[in-house]
């Protein structure tokens, strides 16, 4: 993947998400984590290479193709990126916007079913009774939940959540965590989640899979992550401690 | 990554010949400006004096052969400069193009062969200006007394056009606010294309903003007064040329100043959204319209000012509102009675602004 300008993102980047699995993306920033999972839902395009969603090529589809497996790989940020003008409950019937008509959406109308599905999903993720609140009026833990719940609307197979956590206070970081870890347990969704905080690793991630300089430098179970390891993908001049700790 | 190397990276995706030829380009440009400018400067003080000398030599400058060896000249020494900028310094249309080398990032301005061209061109810029514009500061500090009398006027204002200046502000009112109504919703769809951050995608939509900014650019490059002038002659004298005057005007204006907002806005929701699997139109109803709804608010009400404070001007062409009555007021000298409708004027304008600020403060 080659930016314009030149910026090579990744190279040589070839792995496979086996199906329920909670795959996490380690590695520095600049390395590559935020350009792979654009990569997955065609935010960025990749220059060369493809990737496949379940069996389709989703580098080469275009039009409803690709908005049909963009609906099936639902994405969370780090950033939340809720429209925050837009009523909580505005934000999460977004999420059904890959299936709604055209017209009725864009003067903000959703049918009384997907009313009922958005506000079952605010449920999930215990923000139902801020239904009505403006996204901008939360906090950045319960925008991050709103935005759990926008990508369950979404009714997707997959989930590709960008450093959901890093810009939360740490003791958030769980209750959120637990909520994707639910998708994952509870709907058996495929979870494929970039983190960078170690202890978070160890505890949700099924799989691990970590980039440095744009390649993929490591792959394996959490169990197998040692000090050596560590090195490896942070650098040798990386602080060890919190492992040790 | 070190600093010296953004500049390559700009340059990659494009071909190296492209921004030579844009560099010599900017150069020549410069130096002939610069050129006739010393020229003109020359003339104008080899002895002849006033306006007619300053035209007569200009018409000498101007001549287009003369130019065209200017233009030459002028390219010649740009290439050269370009050549051999390693031994006499960078030249001020390779900083522009690719910034400053390596070698002359960190020196002062005064060490620079640039530096001097650039100071030297604004000192140039400065006196023709001076010349030109035939600024005559003794006739300004020394003749005020001519003047006196119209200001006088106009403190003493007349109550003889109060009611007929009343009623013809009212019309300039509503005739700024169908212009600006009307404005809305084209420039609203206009700006869309003409965003430059929506339109990176496919050969069409380039070309479409392309096409859209190059378009604005001319509608509002072209003076109010002069659409006033157009819609006069297509629907006749009145209010009506004067909203469409303004109209036209107004589009341009806004679609400029709805796109640069669209160009400022977080991209995350429009990530967000389009991952959701939603379309094109989808995903600029809910990723970029709620962030730009309030800055077009407020643009529009300021732009409903400007345009009470122009359809007095477009009034003067027989475009409707307050200004057609104010013209001939003006030629005759009335000056106790321009002063009322001036007065009014400004009381609504300041009105105005009162609460297009006051509208402005409670939407963003």
């Amino acid at each position: 993947m080659v930016y314009p300008g030149g910026v090579r993102a990744l190279a040589d980047v070839s792995f496979e998400v086996r199906e329920g699995e909670f795959l996490t993306v380690l590695g520095l920033s600049g390395s590559g984590k935020s350009t792979l999972l654009r990569c997955i839902n065609r935010l960025v395009t990749a220059t060369e290479g493809r990737v496949l969603i379940f069996d389709e090529d989703i580098t080469a589809a275009e039009g409803v193709r690709l908005r049909a497996l963009r609906r099936s790989a639902a994405m969370i940020f780090q950033q939340f990126n809720l429209v925050r003008r837009h009523t909580v409950l505005t934000n999460v019937l977004a999420g059904s916007l890959g299936r709604a008509g055209l017209a009725g959406s864009l003067f903000l109308r959703f049918t009384p079913a997907e009313h009922e599905r958005a506000m079952a999903c605010l449920a999930r993720v215990g923000m139902a009774d801020r239904a009505g609140s403006r996204a901008d009026a939360l906090s950045g833990g319960q925008q991050q939940r709103v935005a759990i719940a926008r990508a369950l609307m979404q009714q997707p197979q997959l989930i590709l959540a960008d450093e959901p956590v890093a810009s939360l206070d740490p003791a958030l970081r769980h209750s959120v965590m637990r909520h994707i870890e639910a998708l994952n347990r509870e709907e058996g969704l495929t979870v494929l989640c970039s983190l960078h905080d170690l202890d978070l690793v160890t505890r949700y991630a099924t799989r691990l899979v970590a980039l440095r300089d744009g390649r993929l430098v490591w792959s394996g179970e959490p169990r197998e992550f040692d000090p050596e390891t560590y090195r490896e993908i942070y650098g040798e001049d990386a602080e060890t401690s919190s492992l040790a700790g | 990554m070190p600093r010296g190397n953004e500049t390559d990276l700009r340059l990659t995706g494009w071909p190296k010949n492209v921004a030579r030829l844009k560099t010599v380009a900017v150069d020549a440009a410069l130096i002939v400006t610069a050129w006739l400018m010393v020229e003109f400067l020359v003339l104008a003080f080899s002895g002849r004096r006033g306006p007619t000398g300053l035209i007569l030599t200009a018409e000498q400058i101007l001549d287009l052969l003369h130019y065209a060896w200017a233009a030459a000249g002028s390219l010649v020494l740009a290439t050269l400069w370009n050549l051999f900028y390693r031994a006499i310094g960078a030249s001020p249309g390779r900083l522009i193009v690719r910034g400053a080398p390596e070698a002359e990032r960190d020196r002062p301005w005064t060490q620079r062969i640039s530096g001097w061209f650039v100071a030297v061109f604004i000192e140039l810029t400065f006196f023709t200006g001076w010349m030109v514009t035939e600024l005559d500061v003794v006739s300004f500090l020394t003749k005020f007394s001519k003047a006196s009398d119209i200001i006088r006027g106009l403190l003493q204002p007349s109550s003889s056009v109060l009611h007929e200046g009343l009623v013809l502000l009212v019309q300039t009112v509503f005739l700024a606010f169908m212009a600006t109504a009307f404005a809305i919703p084209i420039a609203f769809v206009l700006a869309f294309p003409s965003a430059r951050n929506l339109t990176r995608g496919s050969f069409i939509s380039r070309t479409a903003y392309t096409v859209m900014r190059t378009l604005m650019n001319f509608v509002r490059a072209v003076e109010p007064l002069v659409w006033a002038l157009i819609f006069i002659s297509w629907v006749g004298i009145g209010p009506f040329a004067g909203v469409l005057a303004l109209w036209v005007h107004s589009v341009a204006a806004l679609t400029k100043l709805y796109s640069e907002q669209i160009e400022n806005i977080d991209t995350g929701p429009m990530d967000a959204i389009t991952a959701t699997g939603a379309s094109t139109l989808q995903v600029l109803r809910y990723g970029v319209v709620p962030q730009v709804i309030p800055p077009f608010l407020s643009f529009t009400i300021y732009r409903w000012d400007i345009n009470v404070r122009m359809s007095t001007i477009i009034g003067f062409v027989g475009g409707g509102g307050i200004g057609y009555i104010l013209k001939p007021r003006v030629d005759l000298g009335e000056w106790g009675e321009v002063g009322t409708l001036v007065l009014l004027i400004a009381g609504t304008v300041w009105l105005m602004d009162i609460l297009s600020a006051r509208i402005r403060e409670r939407i963003v």
